[in-house]
């Protein structure tokens, strides 16, 4: 039941013209900015990188938010699916996947490209993917929450970002620690642990709430 | 007792007599625990004057956490119950709830200055209850961009319930990382406590916090009561149309 749906998802994106290739397009214009406003200097923007790349991922995926459940609400095939017998867990479990697919996934590729721009030290730069891929479960689960909470409100573009925040800044928080752990201890470090724990809670807690949020629309 | 305060009109006769007797209750305790934290009780040996922050930044911290707590028990019974009241309950919890997060946040900041020499670290403790605030904010918004009453309570308690993650971290922030807000030193065994001096007239405090927090909800509860039966009678009754008129 969850392949067909992840297919369809990422059958809808390739035919849009692009239109999931914007986050990665922010992604850009993200880092190009804060080089900018850092002032270009290698040796000021070094150390800073890692959080940029975490703030210009978490921003990119925030303003994705928003278009998870959007459009099949709006439509009605999310009332299709429904009463074609999908539950609201296996729908919200196929919309993280194909979020993570379309959104964060070409995100954690770029990384290294941006990693060339602030000229990170390759070690850094695997931690850097290590923990954004560590720590992707939880940040597309809590974005399918906050969808399936907003589901179908105009003008939710905000209001979605202050909803996701409590929940976005521990993996903010233990991801940039892991980059530095990843320094000491490689990759047995402590706060690698606690981003798959991290991840491990969204999917026990967020995903039922999920379903639970966007079966309180459907109902 | 409280299958017997689930019902709306007995809440209300209940209310009738509590609400002025956990008002009362908050404005004695009050005056009596800010006369013994700011007059009587005796200035500490490291801290000087200040103290008597303590006296209502411990307070308020504890009663934001305990508003939290109450916030979700009440979503866990709307939305495993479907309850109106239990909605209301939980959205009269979040406002003071509310408050009493950023009194926390401020008095904290306030007493960080002298006590550490700055406003604001960006330790786990005050991190997290940063994040609280936080979780406060967006439920209330949610409130407020969702029209429809049922849905609105129903998606808030999911939130809410989403939210409650970041409790135990509050509570043991101190305890995980070794950070500059100083480890619980009333209700850890075995820590060294308080001379009775200062525990009174924080005890007497958190009693007053407690109480005020108990008045503010139940107005809240009523006043969510007589607005939603208001918006019920106000409804336009279906067009009445008698054909004798056409």
């Amino acid at each position: 039941m969850i392949a067909p749906l992840i297919k369809r998802d990422l059958v809808l994106a390739l035919r849009s013209g692009g239109a999931w290739l914007y986050g990665l397009f922010f992604f850009a214009v993200f880092i190009a900015l804060s080089a900018i406003a850092l002032g270009g200097s290698l040796n000021v923007m070094r150390p800073l990188a890692p959080a940029l790349i975490w703030l210009a991922v978490i921003f990119s995926a925030m303003l994705s938010f928003h278009s998870i459940f959007q459009e099949d609400y709006r439509d009605g095939n999310l009332a299709q699916l429904k009463l074609s017998g999908a539950g609201g867990l296996i729908l919200c479990t196929a919309k993280a996947i194909s979020f993570t697919l379309l959104s964060i996934l070409p995100l954690i590729i770029a990384t290294p490209l941006a990693a060339l721009v602030f000229d990170m030290s390759s070690q850094t730069v695997m931690a850097t993917v290590l923990s954004l891929i560590l720590a992707s479960p939880a940040l597309a689960i809590y974005g399918v929450l906050s969808s399936a909470i907003l589901a179908g409100r105009r003008g939710g573009g905000f209001l979605i970002v202050l909803i996701t925040t409590p929940f976005l800044i521990p993996l903010l928080i233990f991801g940039i620690e892991a980059i530095e752990g990843y320094s000491i201890h490689g990759l047995v470090a402590l706060e690698f642990r606690i981003l798959v724990g991290l991840s491990f809670i969204a999917i026990a807690v967020g995903l039922p709430a999920a379903a639970a949020a966007l079966n309180a629309h459907l109902e | 007792m409280i299958n017997y305060l689930a019902n709306p009109v007995r809440f209300l006769k209940f209310s009738k007599v509590a609400t002025p007797v956990f008002g009362g209750l908050a404005l004695i305790t009050t005056i009596w625990g800010l006369y013994l934290a700011l007059i009587k009780s005796p200035p500490a040996i490291e801290h000087g004057q200040s103290v008597r922050m303590m006296y209502v930044h411990v307070p308020a911290a504890w009663s934001a956490m305990m508003a939290y707590t109450a916030l979700t028990v009440a979503s866990a019974v709307s939305f495993i119950w479907r309850h109106p009241l239990a909605d209301s309950a939980a959205k009269s919890f979040a406002v003071p709830g509310t408050a009493f997060t950023f009194l926390a946040l401020v008095t904290g900041s306030l007493w960080g200055k002298p006590a550490w020499g700055t406003w604001w670290q960006w330790d786990g403790r005050m991190t997290s209850v940063l994040i609280l605030l936080f979780i406060y904010m967006s439920y209330l918004a949610l409130w407020q961009i969702i029209p429809e009453r049922k849905r609105a309570a129903r998606l808030a308690a999911i939130l809410a319930m989403v939210g409650f993650v970041n409790i135990p971290i509050i509570k043991f922030s101190v305890d995980w990382w070794n950070t500059l807000h100083q480890p619980a030193s009333i209700s850890t065994p075995g820590a060294p406590g308080m001379p009775p001096e200062i525990l009174w007239p924080l005890l007497m405090m958190v009693a007053a916090y407690s109480f005020l927090f108990a008045w503010l909800s139940m107005r809240g509860i009523e006043a969510d009561i007589v607005k939603s039966r208001k918006s019920r009678s106000h409804q336009i009754p279906a067009a009445k149309v008698i054909i004798e008129d056409i």
